[in-house]
């Protein structure tokens, strides 16, 4: 355990050094919440109003906290890296290292977020509260309680984007298949709540990733309740468990694939 | 005798670089964030020197001693803080797109060529780049290919070729418009000593046939020994020497290394000018300096009888090269 | 000068198509990535269900107006990445000193480096947007303004892109920035302008450039004018003259600067 920690402290290290793109990239996501206001601001006729359950300010607050963790996930380590490593053959060196190559590179993943979410968190709730004004009803005992869901959002995220990534063991170009999940994630799970979909469609959405990776740790902040809480954790938990079964278990097919073929 | 024209004239160049650092562990990175710091290197400083048509020179020094800024200021790609460059009459800051029709570059790490495509597509690519009508490019492409030996894998994709076979057809395609200065960098890099000699035979025809001038640089010592007439060799961004290589070798030679074989009983030579380096039973090393004892003074010292067998060298080239960056290195 | 910009154009030419083989070196890899973008570009239609479903007119869009929104937009992005994938990446380039190999070169250095390379989904992006004018908004005028705006689109988003990379020359932080006004510009390319107002509206014209590039085109197919006509093609000549401008200057620092470390 001790030496993804000292990899997760050194990439925290080197990744302070980039702050200042950090706080940059924070433009572009300005950018998409502002669009979404105005978009909102159109849609909404009047302050009452609600739509799916959500009232304007929610709605808006909700997709400033599913975009934070969208950006604050968004590495290229997960993807990028390890395509590379297996498609250009670094990964015959790597798997002889002692460490398990997926646990390095997801202690790399961490030590990335972990520097991008609090930066983005600070800024987004800065500008939130200076566009749309503060949550009504909202409690700090609510955001303590939805960190954790945030947080095993965002491994999910992470486990599953790797596991797309291992793909490259067998084909060539992984990233058709990371524009699909990406768009799933961010076109159904990003910019409206699930509840916003025709009743038919929901429960198929509560099995897809994205409930676990943004709308429940979304969906707490912005309207928490106690039994929701118990429900999202324990979904997370059972996508972790299984997103990191099937991690390792493609990891291992890929690498006797690769003793078998010499890459 | 023959009157040379000059086709490079390099006049008191200099440039300077300033670098980033950083300090070492997390409140490095820290203060890295708030207080870049930058330190200015001088990559090359007042240097000059002439070349002339036909040439063969060798350019060299240490890693980071300033060749590649000096070919990139050669070649337009930079251009100097201080001093002034003439290649072919012209001012690579000034006229650089001119001049690129004038000169040819190859760069052994970096690849020019489409690595998809045969080598005849490439060179038809090049042929286009430098405005050379289809007709022209093909008897040109003929003509290299016969000179280069390219006849075999012509049609075959460069990423089929090997490293040897790519590195000829990097030349050729920088030759497609007959450059008269040729700039080579390290062209012989990592090839096996058959393909390097391979290569460096036709880079001494080419010198031969097309008369062009070319600009060397290597670290292989057996790349300068055998193609060039005259070397430079640059230090810090400093010229430390530049002569002609038999010169260069008259003066640096004046050391013979002796090695003995002699029977057990056998004396060792003792007297001034000779130095023994190394003996390991009757196996004796020496160096003779032949500017304090002359070598046939030398012999003498020698207990001839118990001989059974001798050895006379000069020292190689690359330690002279070596003695040279070091003293250099030490004196700024 | 003729027979210059003649070879110039071949070169180009002969670039673009080099590329295209090296993509389609794996046919697999090759089809895939164009599928699976036109597929990528599609999802997008179930945003804009949702939406309508609330509202019958967004923006002053109907849904029709807004896939015509989406292909002029996914067009232009395509065309601009097949032909000119590299002014995308110019900061790259110009922060690791890249461009060398393109200055020992007798050609054009800014046409040279934007041509070098190319890319696959691009295809998918240019084919979206072709399908979508084809299949469910078609008339033979519109059609034609497509393919012209996809063309002046394509100059403005690549012209946009060497303005931004080129302010590495100046300012190495430049890269990420430069990335952050080119995905807000594909943002904001993606909703109807009538969503803004004001100040916004008029930032939508002068600093990032999707006014001219997608919105005017939009409004120009469904009622056609010819003075906003010209204004987009005027436009559009300025900004690829801005560029060229500024990359050169930049080039000229490029070469005398003393801050590159990468550069020995």
């Amino acid at each position: 355990m001790k030496k993804y920690a000292v990899i997760y402290r050194s990439v925290l290290m080197e990744n302070l050094q980039y702050t200042v793109n950090i706080v940059m990239s924070f433009i572009s996501y300005f950018i998409f919440i502002f669009v979404f206001i105005h978009l909102w601001n159109y849609m909404y006729d009047s302050p009452g109003e609600t739509i799916a359950g959500y009232t304007k300010t929610q709605m808006i607050w909700y997709v400033i906290i599913t975009e934070m963790i969208w950006f604050a996930a968004r590495t290229a380590t997960v993807t990028r890296q390890v395509t590379s490593d297996i498609r250009g053959g670094n990964i015959a060196y790597l798997i002889n290292k002692p460490y398990h190559y997926t646990f390095y590179i997801l202690s790399r993943y961490t030590g990335e977020w972990n520097i991008r979410l609090p930066i983005f968190a600070g800024l987004a709730v800065i500008a939130g509260t200076i566009m749309v004004g503060g949550l009504p009803d909202f409690r700090a005992v609510t955001l303590l309680a939805s960190l954790p869901c945030i947080i095993l959002g965002i491994t999910i995220h992470g486990v599953f984007k790797l596991c797309i990534s291992l793909m490259s063991f067998w084909i060539e170009d992984s990233n058709p298949f990371q524009w699909l999940y990406d768009k799933l994630i961010l076109v159904v799970g990003t910019i409206f709540p699930i509840e916003i979909f025709p009743a038919s469609l929901q429960p198929l959405f509560k099995l897809t990733p994205i409930y676990t990776v943004c709308y429940g740790p979304s969906k707490l902040i912005v309207d928490f309740s106690p039994e929701k809480w118990v429900e999202i954790i324990v979904a997370q938990l059972i996508y972790l468990a299984a997103g990191c079964g099937f991690m390792l278990f493609i990891y291992s097919k890929g690498v006797k694939k690769l003793y078998v073929n010499g890459g | 005798m023959v009157i040379m024209t000059k086709v490079i004239e390099a006049e008191n160049l200099s440039k300077t670089f300033r670098v980033k650092r950083k300090e070492k562990g997390m409140r490095g990175s820290i203060q890295a964030i708030f207080h870049p710091r930058t330190e200015e290197i001088r990559a090359v400083d007042n240097v000059s020197f002439d070349v002339e048509e036909g040439e063969i020179l060798a350019f060299i020094g240490p890693n980071g001693a300033g060749k590649s800024t000096t070919i990139k200021m050669l070649t337009g790609i930079l251009y100097p803080d201080g001093g002034g460059i003439k290649v072919l009459g012209i001012d690579p800051s000034k006229g650089r797109r001119q001049l690129a029709y004038k000169i040819g570059t190859v760069f052994g790490q970096k690849e020019q060529l489409w690595t998809h495509l045969t080598p005849y597509d490439n060179f038809r690519f090049f042929g286009a780049i430098y405005d050379i009508p289809d007709g022209e490019a093909e008897a040109r492409i003929r003509e290299l290919s016969e000179t280069f030996e390219l006849g075999e894998f012509i049609n075959t994709p460069v990423r089929n070729l090997s490293l040897g076979q790519r590195i000829r057809c990097e030349i050729v395609a920088s030759l497609i418009h007959r450059p008269q200065i040729l700039f080579l960098d390290e062209p012989t890099i990592g090839l096996d000593p058959v393909v390097k000699e391979n290569i460096r035979s036709l880079i001494k025809k080419m010198n031969r046939e097309l008369h062009t001038t070319i600009f060397l640089t290597s670290h292989d010592i057996g790349d300068i020994e055998k193609l060039c007439k005259r070397i430079i060799i640059v230090n810090s961004g400093q010229v430390v020497l530049d002569d002609s290589m038999e010169h260069l070798k008259y003066h640096y030679l004046n050391k013979k290394i002796v090695e003995l074989k002699l029977q057990e009983e056998a004396l060792l030579p003792s007297a001034e000018g000779i130095t023994v380096l190394k003996k390991k039973g009757g196996r004796v090393k020496m160096e003779v300096d032949t500017t304090v004892i002359k070598i046939n003074d030398a012999l003498r010292q020698i207990d001839a009888e118990h001989v059974e067998d001798i050895n006379i060298s000069n020292i190689p080239l690359e330690n002279i090269i070596m003695e040279i960056y070091n003293t250099k290195a030490d004196r700024s | 000068m003729l027979t210059a910009v003649k070879n110039q154009l071949r070169v180009c030419a002969l670039s673009v198509k080099y590329n295209m083989m090296r993509e389609m070196l794996n046919k697999v890899t090759f089809l895939t990535n164009i599928l699976f973008m036109v597929l990528n570009n599609a999802t997008f239609l179930v945003q804009w269900m949702i939406l309508f479903r609330l509202k019958e007119d967004i923006g002053g869009y109907t849904m029709d107006e807004i896939m015509l929104l989406w292909g002029l937009t996914a067009s232009s992005y395509g065309l601009s990445h097949i032909l000119f994938a590299k002014a995308f990446s110019l900061s790259d380039l110009i922060i690791n000193g890249k461009l060398d190999s393109y200055l020992v070169m007798p050609k054009n250095v800014l046409l040279s480096v934007i041509t070098s390379s190319t890319s696959t989904s691009a295809l998918g992006d240019l084919l979206y947007g072709l399908i979508i004018i084809c299949f469910f908004c078609f008339s033979i005028q519109r059609f034609f303004l497509f393919l012209l705006f996809t063309v002046t689109g394509a100059v403005i988003i690549t012209s946009f892109a060497v303005l931004m990379g080129s302010l590495s020359f100046w300012f190495i932080r430049a890269e990420m920035f430069g990335q952050q006004m080119l995905d807000s510009m594909i943002n904001f390319s993606t909703y109807p302008d009538g969503i803004f107002k004001g100040t916004v509206k008029f930032m939508l014209y002068l600093v990032i450039p999707v006014g001219m590039s997608v919105y005017q085109p939009i409004h120009l197919m469904v009622h056609f004018q010819i003075g906003r006509m010209l204004a987009v093609l005027g436009y559009t000549v300025l900004l690829a003259a801005a560029a060229v401008f500024v990359f050169y200057r930049g080039l000229k620092r490029y070469s005398s600067s003393s801050l590159m470390s990468a550069r020995t």
